[in-house]
């Protein structure tokens, strides 16, 4: 496949801040900047409320960006009114967590994976409609006969594949995929991300691949980033962050992975994160890890680390880490 | 392994595990199944339709309109005690002393003429037929008659009355038939006040909801100021300065019911807009305009029609109350509250004329009341069976 080297999406210094009322204000998502190369996943990783899911939000443009900017295919979408994005909604889509929430339990499967079409005015007739509808329910795994279904006649991973059918009729290039897994049993967690897979190579799309879970992610991800509350804190090959993980919250993440073997399981050395996630009303000052952080100095709560190259192609933001 | 020979592979691929072998169930099926387990809920229906039938159908059956009046008739029950007369006809006595002559069946023939008036041995003489004569002796009560040889007559029997089957009012005016219309304008003012409601309340509650912040706010802090006066005092207020009629008491009505229809809707479209669907909505660019008629509303549509479906009995015990006072449909078009505000005159005289259209009017709130609490409970998920 032929492909040009510019990066697919490009998100620079991106901010998303939620008035949390009485003028406090959630830093769900701040100064994150990152690329994703097309054909690429990207995995984003991090606690529950670490701002993974704003994040995604903000880029597909569900959540106004409070400031920076989103560049998709080299266009800044940031700044784009909801008509003047139509276009870019053809090349993007999104995968969303729930598969029980996701899809309207008042339409038909087929109304459904419709939608899309609909939208944009794909389509000239229902005849064909139907056919691209039934063509993209084949792709998923499911047939004609589910297209006159409601979900709720469905099972998670079916109802997750119906979701992905949605998402992907259009023929997006970069799919943001919102914990897709995470709400489904782990052997229909394998079937789903294979056929994202197998989408991938098909089609040379590109995900953002957001998850809690991090054996699923090194196993569907180039490229890993870790979050925060809402700072982006190390970001490198998926290889590399399991070899040598830098940041000392990504070690303790990685050190919270169960071990299926447990005589490799005791000879693990063990960095297990203490305490919970402060409140992103008022994050920590400094390096907002400095609260949890077994290394930390006093220099650590005072200024904040920058994201830097600590060794090629391996972006770490921890003062403790030399590079 | 000895026991593995008492398991045996199915046959089948493994595609069969994604094949769905139960029928497909849409959500309108699903609703009327639970709904009709439910008795008191499918009673109501078929009181409903009883109704609609009764208020549709009626008025071609009778052969009175609602303003034909026969004064001589008036205020004749539907069950009459009766005398026999001289002939083998039977005489009827009102409670105004008129004497009305009834045919062995039951139908009313005539009123009687009076002959002479002996007002003070109280005593009034009827000429009947031929030389035969009935007198009306009303010295004491019960009143008493006679036949013309002085023999006095006693009550034979009681009959159904089959010209007026309801009997009749004080304007002689047949309380079937009128029932039937009065059934028919009260159906019809709540049937589109509540539509009216329905639609305004959509709007403004979809659009309070769907906007949210400071539109919202201002919105509904419309809506809790109008809500705080009791509606009942506005559509008073807005009757009186309208004419009489339909028209008026419709617009009356659906100016200020809407308001909890709007809460609803709004609370509905509030908590369903941040749901994930709608989010996929907006991530494909459908319009706000099908995020909310094919997303929110279809959703929501569960509360609104519960909301409907109590609206309906209280737009009626509304209207009736509006008639019952004097402000709403006027004579002579009847309507249950008119009805019951003629007979409360001669309420101790001829109480089946209030009790009939209160029955109508009870009948019709327990049926709407019955449904809409059904139609709660089928269209609420959680107590999916």
């Amino acid at each position: 496949m032929t492909q040009n080297n510019a990066p697919l999406l490009r998100v620079d210094h991106l901010t998303k801040h939620f008035p949390a009322g009485g003028g406090k204000v959630v830093h769900a998502v701040d100064d994150v900047s990152f690329t994703i190369r097309r054909g690429a996943t990207l995995g984003l990783v991090g606690e529950s409320g670490c701002g993974k899911s704003s994040c995604a939000r903000t880029i597909i443009r569900i959540y106004e960006p409070t400031s920076g900017s989103i560049f998709l295919d080299g266009d800044d979408i940031s700044a784009l009114s909801q008509k003047q994005l139509l276009p870019y909604r053809r090349k993007m889509q999104m995968i969303f967590q729930d598969p029980y929430a996701s899809l309207n339990a008042r339409m038909t499967v087929q109304d459904i994976v419709a939608e899309p079409l609909r939208a944009h005015h794909i389509c000239k007739s229902r005849a064909e409609e139907r056919e691209m509808v039934i063509q993209m329910l084949n792709r998923v795994g499911l047939n004609q006969d589910h297209a006159g279904r409601y979900a709720h006649e469905f099972s998670g991973g079916q109802r997750q594949r119906v979701g992905i059918a949605r998402a992907l009729i259009l023929q997006p290039e970069l799919v943001i995929c919102d914990e897709p897994i995470s709400a489904l049993d782990v052997s229909i967690q394998a079937q789903v991300v294979n056929l994202l897979r197998s989408f991938q190579e098909a089609q040379g799309l590109t995900y953002l691949f957001i998850a809690h879970d991090l054996s699923m992610v090194r196993y569907v991800s180039d490229d890993v980033g870790v979050m925060y509350l809402g700072q982006l804190v190390e970001l490198c090959r998926a290889d590399e962050i399991y070899a040598r993980p830098a940041h000392p919250y990504t070690r303790g993440l990685l050190s919270s992975v169960p071990i299926p073997d447990p005589v490799a399981a005791r000879l693990k050395d063990t960095v297990g994160l203490e305490g919970d996630l402060p409140s992103p009303i008022a994050p920590p000052s400094g390096c907002r890890f400095h609260t949890r952080c077994p290394y930390a100095t006093p220099m650590c709560s005072e200024a904040a680390p920058a994201l830097r190259e600590a060794s090629p192609g391996h972006f770490v933001a921890c003062h403790q880490v030399n590079g | 392994m000895q026991n593995a020979s008492r398991w045996e592979r199915v046959a089948g691929s493994f595609d069969e595990a994604d094949r769905l072998y139960s029928k497909p169930r849409s959500f309108a099926s699903d609703v009327w199944f639970r709904f009709r387990h439910k008795p008191t809920a499918l009673v109501g229906l078929i009181i409903i339709a009883l109704l609609i039938l009764f208020a549709v159908v009626g008025p071609y059956l009778t052969p009175y309109g609602y303003d034909d009046q026969n004064t001589k008739l008036a205020n004749i029950p539907a069950l009459m005690s009766v005398y026999p007369a001289p002939d083998g006809q039977y005489i009827y006595i009102t409670k105004a002393l008129k004497l009305i002559e009834v045919d062995a069946s039951g139908r009313l023939v005539r009123q009687l003429k009076k002959g002479k008036d002996d007002s003070k041995n109280k005593v009034t003489v009827f000429p009947y037929k031929d030389d035969m004569t009935v007198t009306l002796d009303y010295t004491a009560q019960p009143v008493t008659i006679q036949d013309q040889n002085g023999n006095r007559i006693e009550k034979a029997k009681t009959v159904w009355n089959r010209s007026y089957l309801l009997g009749t009012d004080h304007l002689g005016r047949d309380i079937l038939s009128r029932l039937m219309y009065g059934t028919r304008i009260s159906l019809l003012v709540a049937f589109i006040a509540a539509l009216v409601n329905m639609i305004i309340g959509i709007f403004y509650g979809g659009i309070s909801g769907y906007l949210g912040g400071r539109v919202d706010a201002v919105m509904m802090r419309i809506v809790d100021i109008i809500a705080t006066i009791p509606l009942t005092l506005y559509v008073i207020l807005i009757k009186v300065c309208l004419d009489d009629g339909m028209i008026s008491i419709i617009i009356a009505l659906s100016s200020v019911y809407w308001v909890d229809m709007a809460r609803v809707v709004r609370g509905q479209v509030l908590s369903l807009k941040n749901q994930e669907f709608v989010m996929a909505a907006r991530t494909i660019g459908s319009s706000t305009g099908t995020i909310l008629t094919r997303h929110l509303i279809p959703n929501a549509m569960g509360p609104i029609l519960v909301t409907v479906t109590m609206l309906i009995p209280s737009a009626i015990f509304m209207e009736a109350f509006m008639s019952f006072i004097g402000i709403g449909i006027a004579p002579p078009l009847a309507s249950l509250g008119t009805m019951c505000n003629d007979a409360t005159d001669a309420l101790r005289t001829n109480p089946y004329q209030l009790f009939l259209p209160a029955l109508v009017i009870c009948f019709i709130m327990f049926a709407f009341n019955f449904v809409g609490d059904g139609l709660r409970d089928a269209l609420d998920p959680k107590l999916k069976k």
